[in-house]
């Protein structure tokens, strides 16, 4: 990453743009002793045992789960709660900036300065506060309305299928209710 | 609660044609009585689901006010087909859920009372999936299920707003539109309490669930947003208005294993193909 920082803007600029949002190769560092799993199933094989602030490679993502790669260890899978995307050193919720963004993979891709400057469509607060009443867009937003049944196919359509789930409080405790 | 009993009487005095003020000295906006809502807000009592909506689409004028909705009918159409879905999950089906995205390039989604819901193109150019969207839409209806906001309106700025009394209109849904712009910005630059933001994550989570979707598709989500610099321009509102990304998954930890051993449909090819048009307009 630090060949970033002898490129010229513009470049960086298309470099940025470029990136697959989705795809961009990730670190993070495990933020517990974390098992690494072959697959991504809570009751697969334990492959290996990451102890706390392991840094590791993020090869792909998959819902709840990040295939990983550490140094020295079995590539596998562990729990996405389980690792924060960054560095332990770099406390990125404290002061990341473009070439940090790089550095975990560009994502949220918002940091570059080349988005930052015409044609932006914003819903700052600036935005919120300068907003006049657009009734219009309301009758706009119900035109594009769906009916419950209408959901019901798609979600069909989608393979989806409704299922029991039932709250849980803040320790974590299921807590009485419908479903 | 008499105070404001005698301000809305003072306005009705004050009106020249009697208009405005039918039904028993009530203003009614569109059938809705705000003399009602006054009396309601005064005491504490439950907003009824009529004049809810009549608030929320309000509110939602003043929202698309500051950034229009995409002009991509086949993706509105189905990021509403994704929240009719899941809100159909929770304990107000019913309610005339209306889902849109709109064209700001910032990270933030937003509800308001009675089902509107809007999420900006910004945080959808964010997501990688269905259960993603899913996610981040189970956490917006769950702020109107659980009235996050009525109930933030019904502690300070609707008792003002109703307080003042309104105005003689010829346009009585224009002036409630009016009424509530400032209080609608005002809780929309400040945010809900945190507990509400933290009480949306748990309850969305398990719609989506419900809905058949990875329920890890939220704590996905924050954990892209975890990443970003809380300096960054795109992501100001958001940061200001919600706790950090890493504080509600920490907070969501204990139970997401509770929805382990459920059904996880993530459906990201439909979710790609509806959402291309974005990445290649974007860039």
């Amino acid at each position: 990453m630090n060949a970033a920082k002898t490129l010229p803007g513009w470049l960086l600029a298309i470099f940025l743009l470029a990136l697959p949002a989705a795809h961009a190769a990730e670190t993070g560092y495990t933020l517990r002793a974390t098992e690494v799993k072959d697959k991504p199933f809570t009751d697969a094989t334990t492959v290996a045992t990451l102890p706390e602030k392991t840094v590791v490679e993020i090869v792909t993502r998959q819902g709840g789960w990040m295939q990983v790669k550490a140094r020295d260890a079995k590539a596998g899978w562990v729990r996405l709660l389980s690792v924060r995307l960054g560095s332990p050193d770099a406390r990125p919720q404290t002061g990341g900036n473009l070439l940090s963004a790089i550095g975990v993979g560009a994502r949220p891709r918002t940091t570059s300065n080349a988005t930052v400057t015409t044609g932006v469509r914003g819903f700052s607060e600036e935005d919120l506060a300068n907003a006049k009443p657009n009734p219009a867009e309301v009758e706009k937003m119900k035109g594009y309305s769906v009916t419950a049944d209408a959901a019901g196919e798609f979600a069909r359509a989608g393979k989806l299928t409704a299922q029991d789930a039932a709250y849980f409080d803040e320790n974590g405790k299921p807590v009485k209710g419908k479903k | 609660m008499s105070a404001r009993r005698i301000a809305l009487v003072l306005a009705c005095a004050g009106v020249a044609t009697l208009t405005a003020c039918q039904s028993g000295g009530g203003f009614n906006v569109n059938n809705i009585d705000l003399s009602a809502i006054a009396k309601n807000v005064g005491n504490l009592k439950e907003v009824k689901e009529p004049e809810e909506i009549q608030i929320g689409g309000s509110m939602a004028e003043t929202l698309l006010g500051a950034s229009p909705l995409l002009d991509d009918a086949e993706l509105q159409t189905y990021v509403n087909d994704v929240g009719m879905w899941v809100a159909q999950q929770s304990e107000r089906p019913g309610l005339p859920w209306r889902f849109g995205v709109n064209s700001s390039d910032h990270i933030n989604a937003f509800a308001a009372p009675g089902g509107y819901i809007i999420v900006t193109k910004g945080m959808m150019k964010q997501l990688r999936n269905e259960a993603e969207l899913a996610g981040v839409l189970g956490h917006e209806i769950s702020h109107v299920t659980k009235k996050h906001h009525l109930n933030a309106l019904r502690k300070g700025a609707l008792v003002n707003l109703l307080g003042e009394g309104l105005a003689a209109s010829s346009d009585k849904h224009s002036e409630l539109v009016r009424q509530l712009a400032g209080p609608t910005k005002e809780l929309y630059a400040r945010g809900l309490d945190k507990s509400d933001e933290f009480e949306a994550d748990r309850v969305g989570v398990v719609l989506a669930a419900r809905a058949g979707y990875d329920p890890y598709g939220l704590p996905a989500v924050l954990t892209t947003l975890a990443t970003a610099d809380p300096k960054d321009n795109f992501l100001s509102l958001l940061y200001k208005t919600h706790p950090l990304p890493q504080a509600r998954l920490d907070k969501l930890t204990p139970g997401m294993a509770t929805l382990d051993n459920l059904k996880a449909t993530q459906n990201a090819d439909r979710f790609q193909k509806l959402t291309r048009k974005l990445k290649v307009a974007s860039n």
